[in-house]
């Protein structure tokens, strides 16, 4: 897929060192849009969408933040903790705001699977439908949110 | 043919021999910017430094320490300096950072910005007293499942003066999660008292570079260097009574104060309310309960959210902000310490404010 002259500038952002010691993109070498055009695919495929998937996000990370910073149960059946470290961030994609480091982390106590994301893991997928190229550190696999946050399907079969 | 391959190899060749050494004179004058002096806080400190290095390196090498949780990548945006001469145009890499108020104010990102001519800056006057200093690791033991408590002792220089809240930049070295060192801050535990050590209290962050290394790989007898000590977070001289809100990690400074109102023999009326899950994410009770043996006037309420029917709890039970609003009656002669994420904060806040607390009287410590 052709890549805008804007887009390459934000996959230069996402390089290691750039914004963040370990960038955003793994050892990912596809371009920023096939990135992003896979795992929306791939999001598909589970019959969702980027938009269902961070509000399930937000979700979370709004019931955990009762917690204070403790691990909270939510609905029953999710411990959820949401915690900082100092530090901010800016998104790679550019725009006013600056993402304070929040772990949101949600263990499924159904299936014992857990997974850990940041504020900025939300505003991309929320706004870019991007999840960290392959091999970056913070990647989160589309299929592993789903499962885990059980994101509630939104599309017809 | 073959000859015309092996002069056509030879010419690139030589072409390339001739660029690299075009650079390396080019790095060595167009690059040099020769010295350059750095006046801080109106000539209270000059320095003379190599030009052309990034302000907070140069900082550093001088002995003259600006807060950097990056370690000088321009990521967290801490290393926030007054160039109120020679700052030149903004960087590309500083206006993430920055915002319109800032610009107003010469504020530049000292990591990126690099001194190329002789500059005028702006620090806070307690950074002079920042120091970096050489440790060794005297002693690791664990808080809880997931807290670590790390005591440093001083080697170079021998001694720290902290005051009780305050914290310290750990610096982690390369490993597997890192290919260069990094630092991360972290509240100091220990009472101002003890110079000769630092006692750091470390929660285990997933995929945390600096928490996977302290719980991962670091062991008694180990080389930490750390600098500091940096923060507004200190006990304020009143008399009035002291509301302290803090759970897991951030216990530290709220630690480090009491110990030093106990040695300082400090009998301000005060409460700690200490929030955590169940009983496997307490700690330190012993020693809470042995401080408020020692001071009648303190008080220590452990409070947990969701306590296990194994845990056999017969104390206080809720979510912190809601114990301090049932022992609270009336907060309008109080000023509060609180440390933890920006969410418990703003929680506390609001509960304290519908207490009386004045706003000017609260203070806290927000991991952001």
């Amino acid at each position: 897929m052709k890549q805008t002259p804007e887009y390459d500038k934000i996959q230069e952002n996402m390089r290691k060192g750039v914004i963040t010691l370990d960038g955003f993109l793994g050892d990912d070498t596809r371009k920023l849009v096939d990135i992003i055009a896979e795992d929306t695919f791939a999001i598909h495929t589970h019959h969702t969408t980027k938009e269902a998937i961070a509000s399930r996000m937000e979700y979370f990370r709004k019931e955990g933040e009762l917690g204070l910073g403790e691990p909270i149960t939510v609905d029953g059946k999710f411990e959820v903790r949401v915690d900082s470290v100092r530090g901010l961030l800016p998104s790679p994609f550019g725009g006013p705001g600056m993402y304070a480091k929040v772990n949101t982390s949600v263990l499924n106590k159904t299936s014992g699977k857990s997974i850990v994301y940041t504020d900025l893991h939300i505003h991309f997928i929320k706004d870019h439908g991007f999840f960290e190229g392959k091999g970056s550190p913070f990647r989160l696999e589309p299929k592993d949110l789903i499962e885990i946050l059980e994101v509630p399907r939104t599309e017809e079969e | 043919m073959v000859t015309t391959l092996l002069i056509s190899i030879g010419i690139i060749s030589l072409i390339s021999v001739f660029l690299a050494l075009l650079m390396v004179i080019a790095d060595a004058t167009i690059g040099n910017y020769g010295t350059v002096k750095i006046s801080i806080n109106d000539g209270t400190k000059e320095l003379e430094v190599r030009g052309g290095q990034p302000l907070l390196k140069a900082l550093n090498q001088e002995g003259v320490f600006i807060p950097s949780a990056c370690g000088g990548r321009g990521s967290c945006g801490m290393c926030k300096v007054r160039v109120v001469q020679g700052g030149g145009e903004y960087l590309p890499t500083e206006l993430p950072w920055i915002n319109e108020e800032e610009k107003k104010n010469q504020v530049r990102l000292s990591c990126q910005f690099k001194v190329k001519t002789d500059v005028a800056i702006v620090i806070p006057e307690e950074l002079f007293s920042v120091r970096e200093y050489t440790t060794v690791v005297e002693k690791i033991r664990d808080l809880t499942h997931d807290i670590k408590e790390v005591t440093l002792l001083l080697k170079d220089p021998a001694k720290i003066s902290p005051k009780a809240g305050q914290y310290v930049q750990f610096m982690v070295p390369e490993y597997e999660l890192t290919d260069e060192s990094v630092y991360r801050a972290y509240s100091i535990a220990s009472p101002p008292g003890d110079s000769s050590r630092v006692e750091l209290e470390i929660r285990l962050v997933p995929n945390g570079i600096c928490t996977t290394y302290v719980h991962k790989h670091l062991k008694e007898g180990d080389t930490v260097t750390i600098n500091g000590p940096y923060g507004d977070f200190y006990l304020r001289d009143t008399d009035r009574n002291i509301i302290f809100i803090a759970g897991g990690s951030g216990m530290a400074p709220i630690k480090s104060m009491l110990l030093d109102m106990e040695k300082q023999g400090n009998t301000r009326k005060a409460a700690y309310f200490f929030g955590a899950r169940s009983k496997r994410d307490l700690f330190l009770l012993d020693e809470m309960r042995e401080l408020e043996k020692k001071m009648p006037n303190f008080t220590f309420i452990p409070a947990l959210s969701e306590p296990q029917p194994e845990d056999n709890w017969d104390g206080e039970v809720g979510l912190i902000t809601d114990v301090v609003r049932r022992m609270t009656k009336d907060g309008s002669n109080s000023e509060a310490y609180l440390c933890g994420s920006p969410g418990m904060i703003n929680a506390c806040i609001t509960v304290l404010n519908e207490l009386g607390v004045l706003p000017e009287n609260i203070f806290y410590d927000k991991f952001s």
